[in-house]
C-alpha cells in the first residue's frame, strides 16, 4: 500500500511540473511558404524556436495575453517554433529562463522591466542565445557583456498620453485614477504622460484634472486588489481609469462595471491596455494599443540573420507600434473627433507644444 | 477621515475578510484534532479552480462552492492519509498539497480553456438585499444585507464551531484528540475516525474558501489568486489561540488591515506606498507580541499518532 502511495505521489509530482512548465506549440502551418524573403529563415534547414516567460497568466485579458498572442503572431509569421511559462514567481525567473537556454532555444522572450537582472545573468552564461527584453530599459543592452540582448522598448510617455487625453476629455468629476501593478519604470513612465496628457487635455477643455496618486498592487494577478483599489479610487471620485497591472485591472473594471450598473447608466469609464479590448467589460471605453508582435517579429528577423543584440528598437506612435483601438459608442461623437485631433498632435509631434 | 471613509472601510473588511475565515476555520478543525495543515494554500488554490469551472459550466455559483468543496476533500484526503495512516510528517504533505494543487488547478485551466484564451469571466452569487429585491442606503444594512449568503454562512460556522468546541461532547471529544490522542482512546474515542472527518471539514472548508473568491468576490480565475491567504488563515489560528471568536477576531483583524492600507495608498499623497503595505505585518508583530504565549494550541498537534506505540 505505502509503494502504491509512493507511486501516486510520484505521479502528482510529475503532473505538478507538467503544468508549470507551459506548453510548446510548433509553427501554425509548416507547409506555409513565407510571403516575403524577409520571412524566410537564413538557414532554411533550420526550425528557430522562441520561449517566453511571464509573471501574470496568458489568460489574464491584459498583459500576459497580449503578450504571448504578440509572440504568437510573429512567431506564425516567420515560422518558429514556440512554447511558454506563465504565472511565474520572481525566484523562478532566471531558472526558467535558463531552462529554455539548456533546452536549445534561440530567443528567449521576457515581456517586462523586472526580468531585466534575471536576463542579464542568463545572458552572461549563454552568448550564442539571444534575449528581447519587452519594456527593457535603454541601458541594458550596454550592460550584457556578449552583446546578445535587445530592449523592445514602447513609449511610455506615449502610452500614458494616449489614455490620459482621452481621460482628460471624457471625465465629469476631473478626477481620474492609475492603478500599478509593482513599481517598474516603465508603470511610473505610463503614469506621468496619462498624469500630464490629461491635466493638458482637460485645460484646453477649461477643466482642472487631477490624477490620484498612482498605486500598486504589488501583484499582477491579484484581481480581488484590483476591486477594492478601483472603489477606494471612486469613493475619492475618480471616474476614468488607466492601469498597469493585468489581472488586478480586470478586478478594477468588475468593480467599476458593478457600480456603473448599481447606478443604472455607464458614467465610470475605463481605458484597457495593451490590446484592443472593447467589448470585454461594459465600463471599456477605448485600449491603448501596442503592437508588441512588430517588436518581436524584428527580433526574430535579427536572430535568423544574425545581426541581434545590443540595440534598443523603440515603439511609438511614429512608426505605428503605438496607437489608440476603436472607441465605444459611449463617448459623444464630438469628443472622440477631438481625441482623435489629440492622437495626431501625437503622431506629428506637436501635442502639448 | 470622515464618516464615510469609515464606513466604507469597514465594508471592505468584511468582504476580504471572509475567505480567511473559511480558511482559518479548516485549519481550527485540522489542528484541534492534532493536524497542523500548512496546505491551506494548495486546497484554496483548485477549490477556487474547480469552483469557479462548476459555476461557468452550471451557471450556479452556488453548485460552484458545493463543488469546491467536494474538491477540497478529496485533494485533503491525500494529506489525511499520509499523515493519519503513514504517520507522515504533518509539515512536509501539507507543502507538498501546497506545490500540487496550484499546479493541478493551472493544469485543469489550460486543459479546459487552452493557450491564450480570453479573460473568461462568470457571474457571482447575488447579494441577500439582490435576492430580497432592497437597495440598502445606510451603512448598517449594506453591513447586514448587501452582502453574499456565503458570508452570512462564515459567520454562522464560526458560532456554530465556538458552541461544538465548548459546549457538547462530541466537540470536547474533537479537542481532546488534539491535546492527547492516546488518553483519547483509552476513553473509547475513535482517534483514526475523527482526525479523518477533521480532515473532511478542513478540505470542505478549505476549498469553500478558495471558491469564494471566484463565485462571490472576482469574476475571473488568475493562477496565484489565493494570494497567501492559505498563510494569513495559518496565522490567524495562532493569533487567534486556537478558538472560534478568536478566530474570527484575527480575520477581521487582517482583513482590516489589508483594506486600511489600500485606502491609505489611495489617499496617500506624496507617502511611499511601501509603508501603508507593512501595516498588516507591523499589526501583527505588535499584537501577537501584546499578546504573548499564555494560551497554546492544542499539546498533540503535529504528532503523529501510532496506536501501538507505548
Amino acid at each position: 500500500m505505502k509503494k502504491l502511495f509512493a507511486l501516486l505521489l510520484t505521479m502528482a509530482m510529475v503532473l505538478s511540473l507538467a503544468a508549470c512548465g507551459g506548453k510548446t506549440e510548433a509553427p501554425a502551418d509548416d507547409d506555409k511558404t513565407p510571403s516575403t524573403e524577409t520571412e524566410k529563415p537564413a538557414d532554411s534547414g533550420k526550425t528557430y524556436k522562441v520561449a517566453m516567460i511571464c509573471d501574470s497568466s496568458i489568460s489574464d485579458g491584459g498583459w500576459g495575453m497580449a503578450c504571448y498572442n504578440a509572440m504568437m503572431d510573429a512567431a506564425e509569421k516567420h515560422g518558429w517554433e514556440t512554447t511558454y511559462s506563465d504565472s511565474i514567481d520572481q525566484s523562478a525567473y532566471y531558472d526558467n529562463i535558463v531552462s529554455y537556454c539548456d533546452l536549445g532555444y534561440d530567443l528567449i522572450y521576457a515581456p517586462g522591466n523586472q526580468y531585466t537582472d534575471a536576463v542579464l545573468q542568463a545572458a552572461e552564461e549563454y552568448p550564442d542565445v539571444a534575449f528581447a527584453l519587452l519594456n527593457g530599459a535603454d541601458s541594458t543592452p550596454a550592460e550584457a557583456v556578449n552583446g546578445n540582448v535587445t530592449s523592445l522598448l514602447p513609449n511610455a510617455t506615449q502610452i500614458g498620453w494616449i489614455a490620459g487625453a482621452l481621460a482628460g476629455l471624457m471625465t465629469e468629476s476631473n478626477t481620474i485614477a492609475f492603478i500599478g501593478g509593482m513599481e517598474l519604470d516603465t508603470t511610473k513612465g505610463k503614469y506621468e504622460g496619462y498624469k500630464e496628457a490629461a491635466a493638458y487635455v482637460g485645460a484646453q477643455e477649461g477643466k482642472e484634472v487631477k490624477t490620484l496618486d498612482i498605486v500598486y498592487s504589488n501583484s499582477f494577478s491579484a484581481s480581488d486588489k484590483g476591486i477594492e483599489f478601483a472603489k477606494a479610487m471612486m469613493d475619492q471620485g475618480a471616474d476614468v481609469f488607466f492601469g498597469d497591472a493585468s489581472a488586478v485591472d480586470s478586478g478594477a473594471r468588475q468593480a467599476i462595471d458593478e457600480v456603473n450598473a448599481a447606478a443604472g447608466s455607464v458614467k465610470v469609464y475605463d481605458i484597457a491596455q495593451p490590446s484592443d479590448s472593447l467589448g470585454q467589460n461594459e465600463c471599456i471605453i477605448c485600449s491603448q494599443v501596442t503592437d508588441n508582435s512588430g517588436l518581436v517579429g524584428l527580433s526574430m528577423e535579427a536572430v535568423e540573420n544574425g545581426t541581434f543584440g545590443g540595440e534598443t528598437i523603440y515603439g511609438t506612435l511614429q512608426n505605428g507600434v503605438l496607437s489608440a483601438g476603436a472607441i465605444s459608442e459611449l463617448v459623444p461623437a464630438e469628443i472622440a473627433e477631438k481625441y482623435q485631433g489629440y492622437l495626431s498632435q501625437m503622431a506629428d509631434d506637436s501635442f502639448m507644444k | 477621515m470622515d464618516w464615510e471613509f469609515i464606513s466604507n472601510l469597514l465594508l471592505a473588511s468584511v468582504r476580504m475578510a471572509t475567505p480567511l475565515i473559511f480558511l482559518a476555520l479548516a485549519e481550527l478543525y485540522s489542528q484541534r484534532a492534532g493536524l497542523v495543515h500548512i496546505g491551506l494554500e494548495g486546497l484554496a488554490a483548485i477549490g477556487s479552480l474547480v469552483g469557479f469551472l462548476v459555476s461557468l459550466i452550471t451557471g450556479s455559483p452556488l453548485l460552484g462552492v458545493a463543488a469546491g468543496a467536494a474538491v477540497g476533500i478529496l485533494v485533503n484526503m491525500i494529506y489525511a492519509y499520509a499523515t493519519i495512516n503513514l504517520c507522515a510528517e504533518q509539515i512536509v504533505y501539507g507543502m507538498a498539497i501546497n506545490i500540487f494543487a496550484p499546479a493541478l488547478a493551472s493544469f485543469i485551466y489550460r486543459v479546459y480553456f487552452g493557450a491564450g484564451s480570453e479573460l473568461v469571466q462568470v457571474a457571482l452569487m447575488r447579494s441577500l438585499a439582490a435576492i430580497l429585491g432592497v437597495t440598502p442606503q445606510s451603512f448598517l444594512l449594506k453591513l447586514l444585507l448587501d452582502q453574499p449568503p456565503m458570508v452570512y454562512l462564515a459567520y454562522a460556522l464560526v458560532l456554530f464551531t465556538a458552541v461544538y468546541f465548548n459546549r457538547t461532547k462530541s466537540g470536547l471529544n474533537f479537542k481532546a484528540v488534539g491535546e492527547y490522542p492516546k488518553a483519547s482512546a483509552t476513553l473509547g474515542i475513535n482517534v483514526i475516525g475523527v482526525k479523518y472527518a477533521a480532515s473532511v471539514i478542513c478540505g470542505a472548508l478549505a476549498g469553500i474558501g478558495g471558491a469564494y473568491l471566484t463565485t462571490c468576490y472576482a469574476t475571473t480565475y488568475t493562477d496565484g489568486n489565493v494570494a497567501g491567504r492559505g498563510f494569513i488563515a495559518l496565522a490567524a489560528v495562532i493569533f487567534g489561540r486556537w478558538s472560534a471568536g478568536g478566530v474570527l477576531l484575527a480575520c477581521l483583524f487582517f482583513g482590516f488591515c489589508d483594506a486600511l492600507q489600500i485606502r491609505l495608498q489611495v489617499g496617500s499623497y506624496g507617502i511611499p506606498y511601501q509603508f501603508f503595505q507593512m501595516i498588516p505585518y507591523i499589526a501583527t508583530v505588535v499584537v501577537l507580541a501584546l499578546i504573548g504565549m499564555k494560551k497554546a494550541g492544542p499539546k498533540g498537534v503535529g504528532k503523529p499518532y501510532l496506536r501501538e506505540e507505548r
